[in-house]
């Protein structure tokens, strides 16, 4: 076989291979109009080829001319596809110039067939052996046809069009591209270009060689195409890589998720949707395929929560992004859980919600647990409150006895008084209010102890200072009496409200008082003193000091007196000082003791004011 | 003066049964006057007049044992009465060991609170008698001289003239002398007569042991 039947087959066959490629490739992939194209040019390519071999081994001019005169099909084609390849390839290219390429083309295509034997000859009128590549081929002599100027011209318009394209590329930044697609296809376009018209004008005697040069043009661009597809791969690899690694996280993600005993709910307000997590559903009573709306996980919600978790929820919508609360939920079987949840709102651009994320999780042990220690607490204190009664239930008894006695002692007289013949009703009436006044008296006290001794659990409310020491030392004043002890209460004017439960902290105030009292025992006569300070320390807390004149305390028990069980009295508990901490602590305070430089302890709380007091 | 009818003092810081019981009293035919406190009872009482006090035993500053401790030392110890609101025990064992008339509470039946003030007064009004009768055994002692002292004390161990005249180192003429004249002052009849009246004087109380009863 031939150097030239070889090199010709090898130039089909391989443009053939290309084009089959990059058709599979469109085929795969219809937006891929580039491999389309240049599927085409190749495909073109090959033809041309076959054509080019034709001529060259031509018997007979007539054979000749048929040969070239089919060879322009190709070479539309090839153009065409050329064209549309730069314009999808490079997505540069003037649209009118590429129309021009086409439409010129065209016309020569549509002259080929009408004008003369073919485009370029009027006529063939013989064949020329002569020597290429070691042998012999035929080209052609004739008459050139005169028309063969309007393909030339839309091989020029092509070489014009893809220079102006090569520019944009080049402009773009993408100077690779501009210079190995526009620059390569340019290049081997005007070397083509040139070629033909030196041959077809019969100015040099070589045989037509295009398929060559466009050889050439189709493997520059299946280069590039098939680095872009590797690049595609490598890319698609490594996303494949990054998704086994978000995947990764993923599982991690739920595997912590499960660890936690967490639930998961999505909410996407664009679609309107909601996605939840088996253990949310589980969390909340519904089935793994229920579909959920709002409506229905609000019904879940206690009703006694449901308004403070829509505001909660509102809120977050409105801009606030974030929510988080412990609420109860009703399940269908009646149980009622507590559940921790914590959310978070995502926003689009335009600032309204997109995505809700939250989770949820069970807390009913834990709150079972603060339950339980709060009624211990509760009950602690209370046992405190009984305690410190039984130390005051002698004054107590004088307190009420005080009053009683007023009373029973007005009754006889008022007998006596009534037993008159003409009684003395004015002072009847005096007796009257008298006894009134000692029964409320009387009954005050009643109430106060009754306050002391019922269970309850932490009220808080707004607290005024002044009557919450009166309150107090009316309990202990007959005590302090008995002890001679001097009460000196000194409450600063205008002191807000405190926050807090006035029987609990009554107690913690009694208590100081009673200790304070309890210190000076062994003191003398002259100075037993108990006092009772209350004054704003900063804007927003109160102090209340309680100072004695007794002793002070030892400083090796002043770390241990706040622990349970210390005590240094012979009937103590211990737990006085430790219960009324835990009360303090419950409402934000502190309690503390020191001794007075000279003298005495000294025993201060503070408790924050009642925020309504604040923003006035 | 001992005419003067006698008054019941009430001492309480507790106004509103001070007013009520004061009513009671006076409906009882008592004179009363009340006090708010031991000390305003101590400052504007009369330095002699017959009555009773009735105290409440928990006071502030000074309470009803401290009233009490005063008033005994006081020369016109009235006898005193406390009234409690809720009695303990420590303080009424004090209170009684300390000659209290009673101890009460506040709201003890009515005829146990009278009966309680009549007794005081009446054992006032006793007191008071006998405090005047040894006032006035006690100014006729006064007049005896130190000598007669001597010899007395010894009359009234039972000794004889001629023991005392041993002991005292006198004539036994000297002593019949001092013997008549303690009769004379002490206007006594005979030495049974004399041992009664020195027993009730409260004279040599270191002897009162020893003394026949008379």
């Amino acid at each position: 076989m031939s150097l030239v039947t070889i090199i010709w087959s090898m130039i089909a066959s391989a443009c053939l291979t290309l084009a089959a490629i990059s058709f599979l490739t469109w085929g795969r992939n219809r937006e891929a109009w580039a491999n389309l194209f240049f599927s085409l040019l190749a495909g073109g390519t090959a033809a041309f080829a076959f054509c080019e071999l034709g001529m060259m081994r031509a018997r007979t001019p007539a054979e000749f001319g048929t040969v070239l005169k089919w060879g322009h099909v190709p070479t539309w084609l090839i153009l065409v596809s050329l064209v549309g390849f730069a314009r999808f390839y490079l997505k540069a290219g003037r649209t009118w110039l590429a129309w021009l390429v086409c439409g010129l083309r065209t016309l020569a295509l549509v002259l080929n067939f009408l004008v003369g034997q073919n485009l370029n000859y009027r006529e063939i009128t013989g064949l020329r052996h002569i020597s290429f590549l070691g042998e012999s081929v035929q080209i052609a002599e004739g008459v050139p046809n005169p028309w063969m100027l309007v393909g030339q011209m839309s091989l020029l318009a092509l070489v014009v069009f893809l220079m102006d394209a090569s520019v944009t590329v080049w402009r773009r930044g993408d100077r690779h591209r501009a210079l190995a697609v526009g620059g390569g296809a340019m290049f081997f376009m005007f070397f083509s270009t040139v070629q033909s018209v030196f041959v077809f004008w019969g100015i040099i005697r070589i045989p037509i060689t295009a398929s060559l040069s466009f050889m050439c043009l189709v493997l520059v661009m299946g280069y590039e195409l098939s680095s872009d597809t590797l690049r595609a791969s490598e890319l698609a690899r490594r996303l494949q890589k990054s998704e086994a690694g978000l995947h990764e996280i993923e599982e991690r993600m739920r595997l912590a998720v499960e660890a936690a005993d967490f639930g998961v709910l999505i909410r996407d307000f664009t679609r309107n949707e909601m996605w939840a997590s088996d253990r949310w559903r589980a969390l909340l009573g519904f089935s793994e395929t229920e579909r959920l709306d709002l409506q229905k996980i609000f019904e879940r919600i206690h009703p006694e929560d449901r308004e403070a978790v829509h505001l909660m929820v509102e809120r977050a919508r409105s801009g606030y992004g974030v929510y988080d609360a412990d609420l109860r939920v009703v399940l269908p079987s009646g149980e009622v859980r507590w559940v921790a949840t914590r959310g978070r709102v995502e926003f689009d651009g335009a600032g309204k919600p997109a995505f809700a994320r939250s989770v949820a999780h069970d807390i009913s042990r834990q709150k079972k647990a603060e339950d339980e220690t709060q009624n211990l607490q509760r009950e602690l204190a209370h046992a405190g409150r009984v305690s410190m009664m039984g130390q005051l239930a002698s004054s107590l008894a004088h307190e009420i006895n005080q009053p009683l006695g007023a009373i029973l002692r007005n009754a006889e007289a008022a007998e006596l008084f009534m037993q008159d013949k003409s009684p003395d009703l004015d002072e009847v009436r005096a007796i009257l209010a008298d006894i009134r006044k000692d029964d409320q008296r009387a009954g005050n006290v009643i109430d106060r102890m009754r306050g002391m001794l019922k269970r309850r659990s932490l009220d808080k409310r707004p607290v005024d200072v002044g009557e919450l020491v009166r309150e107090v030392a009316a309990l202990v004043r007959s005590d302090a009496a008995a002890r001679h002890i001097t009460l000196e209460l000194t409450v600063a004017e205008h002191l807000p409200a405190v926050l807090g439960d006035p029987v609990h902290l009554q107690q913690v105030l009694l208590n100081l008082i009673v200790n304070g009292m309890d210190a000076l025992n062994g003191a003398t006569r002259g100075d037993r003193r108990v006092w009772v300070t209350a004054a704003l320390d900063g804007p927003k807390i109160v102090e209340i000091a309680v100072r004695d004149s007794g002793p002070g305390i030892p400083a090796d028990q002043l770390t241990h007196i706040f622990d349970p069980f210390f005590t240094t009295k012979p009937e103590g508990m211990g737990m006085g000082l430790p219960i009324s901490r835990s009360i303090i602590e419950a409402h934000n305070g502190r309690l503390w003791a020191e001794n007075r430089t000279g003298e005495g302890a000294s025993f201060r709380f503070t408790l924050p004011i009642a925020e309504q007091e604040f923003a006035k | 003066m001992r005419d003067a009818a006698p008054i019941v003092y009430v001492v309480d810081d507790d106004g509103s049964f001070l007013a009520a019981i004061s009513r009671l009293l006076r409906a009882n035919g008592f004179s009363v006057r009340t006090y708010s406190s031991a000390h305003e009872f101590l400052a504007q009482r009369e330095a002699d007049t017959p009555g009773c006090v009735l105290a409440d035993l928990r006071m502030p500053e000074m309470n009803g044992l401290d009233l009490q401790t005063a008033l005994v030392q006081s020369p016109n110890p009235l006898p005193i009465l406390f009234l409690t609101g809720h009695g303990d025990i420590p303080s009424s064992v004090r209170a009684m060991r300390d000659g209290a008339e009673d101890f009460l509470e506040k709201r003890a039946p009515k005829e146990i609170l009278l009966d309680a003030v009549k007794r005081a007064l009446s054992r006032d009004s006793r007191e008071r008698s006998a405090r005047e009768r040894q006032r006035e055994l006690r100014s006729r002692f006064d007049t005896l001289t130190e000598r007669e002292l001597e010899v007395l004390s010894h009359v009234v161990r039972g000794q004889l003239n001629k023991q005392i005249a041993g002991d005292l180192g006198l004539h036994e003429r000297t002593v019949k002398l001092h013997r008549t004249a303690i009769t004379t002052k002490l206007k006594v009849q005979s030495v049974a007569e004399l041992t009664r009246l020195t027993q009730e004087a409260g004279m040599f109380p270191e002897l009162v042991q020893t003394l026949p009863k008379g």
